[in-house]
Formats: structure tokens, sequence, C-alpha cells
């Protein structure tokens, strides 16, 4: 028996720019409801009007408390205050690792974690509780390596994109969930309110070919870097023994730090 | 850059010679007086033949690659100026010791150095820090693990660090985010620097959050572009561009910011700040992945086959005894013996690993293509003449069926024994 809360954020299709669920919060609230059962709160500050929200009811969650404010509204203070007033007091606090269609800055989780008191963990791939209160998680890195971590109970956890897919949202609890809107006063984000918006435009790729100490030297080394083939170093064996060419593999590879010394 | 628009009336009046006659007199050779206006370099093309001039004697002999030149001119770099130096070479001197003693301000620079290595990030940071310490007569302080032995002064220098400020060296090894996060944050109490710099990778991110949580300041996270007066961020899920003027704590994306070229700078050691962190993240350990569960894409090791391999048991053998990805062509993926999302080329997929070993393959422009970017490669292939040998670091010409069974034994003694 464990307490869990979710956070939950509405996210924007990268395409069509319609609300949907925020992948890796969709991927937490997955996570959350396959830890063994225990009370589970899900959260979320913004609109209450967005569809987006039944999609996670969808997903087999009974309730979801809306801290409703306006766009541009910093959600911390309040997330905290409903999270202290939570009894009991939940031990692991979910969520995604970045949100989209806000500041997406990944700060939340931290602020509330400081704030709590709590460690953090981030981009956790996997969870298993021990029996003494503490727990073994799995962080995704990059490259497709994984790390192990145990720390104790309460923590806030956010996932990662490689975690386990979400299930699809049903249509049925979608509709019977239950979803408690709560008006809370929130300050407005003077740091985000000074920053200009405007739309955003991909820029082109910096290229980094030519010049010794990087930067890119002339027009003649960029053309050769995306023209011609890449020349090694070069060292030639010439019809070796097999177990000779084998150990030259394995001391160049050894060099490289692919294999271990 | 547009050409500066000429003004011939006032050129004219420029030539007028002034004589008290009644005739004007107008100097035939006054634009040499006026300077030239784009303030590029005039080029002289007689010293530059001159330059290119290999011998006169029995024949006249130019060389125009700049090679003849750059050969003795290495003996005075400093004198030449590279105004009259020809075309095709740079004057390359080494530069110069740059050592800032009063700074008006601090920048740090917290630098990953995961396994001790700087990564492209890291330098990238260290870039942005120095373009946003030189605009306001600043230096640069590097946060950062202190290296092995091997790395000194002059290596912190040569990044473009003025002041170095080393934690433990065990921390590039281990996974330390609450302890490096609390040593910044003493740092930043103690020095109180204008801007802090992290790098937007994974670790390094997780410490900049961290540290923007215990100072209680907003974190620019993921900068997409740099300069003096403004950063700009990507958020709204991609959608928008926020931006402003360069905040105090900012992470820096990759490819964001060109590195810099060779710089020297003085890399004064501070003193170290004590920090007293109960760690509570614990028990860190990376875990053993599937190689082949790994994408192509991020792979850091990859096996590859091409048509010269036939003992596909042998090679599925060898991929787990080396604990790589495998790979291969498209001849193979189009025979069947690999699944199509194990293509490496310009049709299939453009692998970045750090080492790829390829046997059997012979080096199709869209191979090779889709090796790029990789680090090094071990090519072994029948053929002394295949594209594939001349790409290789290191080349063997032998047969992959013999070679393939050899590495495998050669593995097991040494991992058993």
């Amino acid at each position: 028996m464990v307490d869990v809360a979710v956070l939950l954020s509405v996210g924007r299709h990268p395409v069509s720019g319609r609300a949907r669920r925020a992948p890796t919060d969709a991927r937490a609230l997955e996570l959350a409801l396959s830890l063994p059962p225990g009370r589970r709160t899900a959260l979320h500050a913004g609109s209450p009007d967005s569809p987006a929200l039944r999609d996670y009811l969808g997903m087999g969650l009974a309730e979801l408390t809306v801290l409703a404010m306006a766009e541009g509204r910093d959600p911390t203070d309040a997330l905290l205050a409903r999270l202290r007033a939570l009894s009991p007091a939940p031990s692991i606090l979910l969520t995604g690792n970045r949100a989209e269609g806000g500041e997406d800055s990944g700060m939340l989780p931290y602020s509330l974690a400081h704030a709590l008191g709590w460690a953090i963990v981030p981009d956790v791939v996997a969870l298993t509780l021990n029996d003494d209160g503490s727990a073994e998680l799995v962080q995704a890195l990059a490259r497709g390596q994984r790390r192990a971590l145990r720390v104790a109970m309460p923590f806030v956890v956010t996932i990662h994109p490689a975690a386990p897919a979400p299930r699809p949202s049903a249509f049925g609890p979608a509709r019977r969930g239950r979803i408690t809107v709560e008006a809370v006063d929130a300050p407005e984000d003077t740091a985000l309110a000074a920053c200009a918006v405007r739309p955003w435009r991909d820029r082109p790729k910096r290229l980094t070919v030519g010049a010794p100490g990087g930067g890119s030297g002339g027009a003649l080394d960029r053309l050769r870097a995306a023209t011609e083939a890449k020349a090694g170093q070069g060292r030639l064996l010439v019809g070796p023994t097999p177990d000779e060419a084998a150990r030259a593999i394995y001391d160049c590879l050894q060099e490289q730090g692919m294999l271990p010394r | 850059m547009t050409a500066r628009r000429r003004d011939p009336r006032a050129e004219r009046a420029a030539r007028v010679v002034p004589t008290g006659g009644p005739r004007l007199r107008l100097a035939l050779t006054a634009s040499d007086s006026a300077a030239p206006a784009s303030g590029r370099p005039r080029r002289d093309p007689r010293a530059r033949r001159a330059d290119a001039t290999v011998q006169t004697a029995p024949r006249l002999r130019l060389d125009w690659s700049g090679k003849a030149l750059a050969a003795p001119a290495t003996t005075s770099a400093a004198a030449v100026s590279p105004a009259v130096a020809g075309r095709g070479v740079r004057a390359v001197a080494e530069p110069v010791l740059r050592v800032i003693d009063a700074p008006a301000c601090l920048v740090f620079a917290v630098l990953d150095r995961a396994d001790g290595a700087l990564s492209a990030l890291d330098r990238q940071v260290m870039a942005a820090a120095r373009l946003l310490a030189d605009a306001l007569d600043g230096a640069v302080v590097a946060l950062a693990p202190d290296g092995p032995e091997d790395w000194g002064p002059e290596d912190w220098g040569a990044l473009g660090a003025d002041r170095v400020l080393p934690m433990p060296a065990a921390w590039a090894q281990e996974h330390a985010p609450e302890a490096r996060a609390a040593a910044v944050g003493a740092a930043m109490a103690r020095w109180s620097p204008v801007h802090v710099v992290f790098p937007e990778s994974q670790d390094g991110g997780d410490v900049a959050r961290r540290v923007a949580a215990v100072v209680g300041e907003r974190l620019f996270a993921g900068v997409e572009s740099l300069s003096a007066q403004c950063v700009a961020r990507r958020a709204g899920g991609g959608s928008r561009e926020l931006s402003c003027a360069p905040p105090r704590l900012l992470s820096i994306a990759a490819d964001a910011v060109a590195p810099l070229g060779p710089l020297r700078h003085e890399a004064r050691p501070l003193d170290p700040v004590a920090v007293a962190c109960a760690p509570r993240l614990g028990a860190a350990r990376r875990l053993p992945v599937d190689p082949d569960g790994v994408g192509l894409g991020e792979a850091d090791f990859i096996l590859s086959a091409g048509n010269g391999v036939t003992d596909w048991a042998a090679f599925a053998d060898l991929g787990r005894a080396l604990g790589a990805t495998r790979a291969g062509s498209r001849v193979v993926c189009d025979a069947g013996h690999l699944p199509r999302d194990r293509q490496v080329g310009a049709s299939g997929m453009v692998v970045s690993a750090r080492s790829y070993l390829a046997f059997g393959i012979a080096g199709a422009p869209q191979h090779l293509q889709g090796i790029g970017g990789v680090g090094h490669v071990i090519a072994i292939n029948t053929d002394l003449h295949a594209a594939m040998i001349k790409r290789a670091d290191l080349a063997i010409i032998a047969d992959a069926q013999a070679v393939m069974p050899a590495l495998i034994r050669l593995m097991r003694e040494r991992t058993h024994g």
C-alpha cells in the first residue's frame, strides 16, 4: 500500500496543435496505475475545460482534481498547498519530465521537491517498491543505457519518454470519471510574461567542419566534408593469420574503450 | 554584407587641388589617398606571385597551393603579415596567452565531464560562457570534476577558462547530482557570478534544475540561440520561441553555440569550497542492456555485416561476445539475413556510433554516407581496393569467415582467463 500523487498536464500535438495527453505525463499515470493498489491522487493545474483531461480519466482513473487557473499563472504554490493538504501525505509524486505547451522548462517537479524537502529522481522508466520503505528506480540514459538507483520514500519522480507506453484511453471510463474543479488564486508568472514570444522557426544546422579547433573552416572545407568520404588513419594489415587479425581488432577496440581492459 | 555606396561628388571634391587660378585642377592619383571602404586587406598580385615562385631557373615554377610558402613561413610566422600572404595560406600563429587579472564579474561554466572526458556540449558551454563574459569584461570560471593527472591548467586554458574551480575527480565517474548541485550552489554563494551556464544534457540539466530550485531562481533551460543581448529557447511544445536578455541561470542545448577556436587562457585555480551534502540517491549502478534492443541511431558500438559474410551463426555469436549492436548493409537486409531496421546507409539509418566494426563490407557510397558520423572504423575485407579499406582506421585484408571465429575465441580467452 503506497499513496501516489500524479501531476498531469495537457500536451500539444506537434503537427495538428490539438490538445492531447502529454506523452510523459500519460506514462507517469501508467506507472502509477501499475503500482500496487493504494490511494491515487491526480492533479491538474490549468483550465478544467480541456478535452484532453477526459483522456486521462479514460485510462482508468476515477477522479481528477483540477486547480482552475488561467493561462500564464504560476501553478507551483497552488500545487504545493494542495499536496500538503493531502492526508495521509502521498509517498511518491509522479509526473512527466517535460510538459508540452507551457514554458516546458521541466522545473516544476524540482521546485516542488525542494519545497517539500523530498528527493527527486529524473528520467525514470521503471519503479519497484521494496518492503523497507525504499524504492528501486531505473533511469534512462542516452544511447539506450540504463542506471539503477535506490531512494527512500517520499520522493518525486519524473518519467522519461522511453518508459512503457501508456494504455489507450477508453470511452466508458472517460465519461464515468469525475473532474473536481477547485478555483485557486495563482500569481501571475512575471518572468514568463517578461519574455518575448514569437512562433518558432527552425534555424539552419550549424556546420562545424574544417578548422582544427572547432568552428567552421572555409567554404572548401565544408564542401569537402559534405561530398567526400572521410579517410581513416589507414593502418593496414594484408593477409594476416586469423589470430593476428583478431588480436589487432581486440587491441584496437580496447584502445577505444569499447572492451574492458 | 552590402558594398559601401560611393559618393562621386565627394570623391571629386577630394581630388581638387587648390591652385588659386581660374582653372579647376584635379589630382589624378588622389584615389590612392581614399582608403578602401571595406576595410579588407588589399591583395598584392606581385607579392603573391613572388611568394608562389618555387624556382626561376632553368624554368619558372609557380605553386599556387600555398604549400611552398607555408614551409619557410613557419620560421617567421609572426613577421609575415596576413595581408600580403597568398590566398591559400592563413597565418596560423600560436594564440597569445590572455590574462584577466581583475575581472568586472564572473561567469560560471558548469561542465559535465562524464567519465572524465569533455563532450562537444561541454566545449559549447565554454564557448557560451566566454561569449557572455567577454561582453561584460568578465572572467570565465570552469566548474568541473578534476581530471586525470595529465590534465593540467594548460588544458583548461585551451578551453577558454580564466579560472578553474575543480570538483572532486571521483564525481566524473559516479552519479552525484546532489553533491554537484550543492558545490555549484556554495560556489555561487561565495563568488556571486553574473551568469551560470549549464549544459542541457541529461545529467547537466538535472544539476542545473537542482541548483535553480535551491537558489530559488528561474532557469532558462535549453537555450537554442545565444548572443550577449538576447537568449532564445523553444517552448510551447516546440511551437513558440521565448527570448529575453541573458538571465542568471541558463542551460545550453546541444549544437546551439559554435565551439571556440584555439585559445590560451590563464586557468588560475580557485580554492575549492567546502560542500556538506547528505546524498539521498544511493546505490547507483549501470544496468546491462541488450545491445540489439538499442536503436541503431543511438548505438555506441556497431558490428556490421556485408555481402562478404556467409557464416551468420558466427556473426550472431560475435555480436553477443563483443556486446555490440548488430547491423548490416543493404544487400544483407535485402536478402533477409537481418531485419530492415538494422540497415546502415543512405536508405537505412545514418549512425553515429563511436566504433564501427565492419565485416565483408566493400563500402558503397551510400553505405559510407550512413557511417559519416562514426568515430572509429575497423574493416575486414578480402578486397584491398575496396572503398571501405580507405575509410577504415584499421583495415584487415582477410576472410570474414576466418576472422570471426578467431575473434570469438580470443574474447572467450580474455573474459574467462
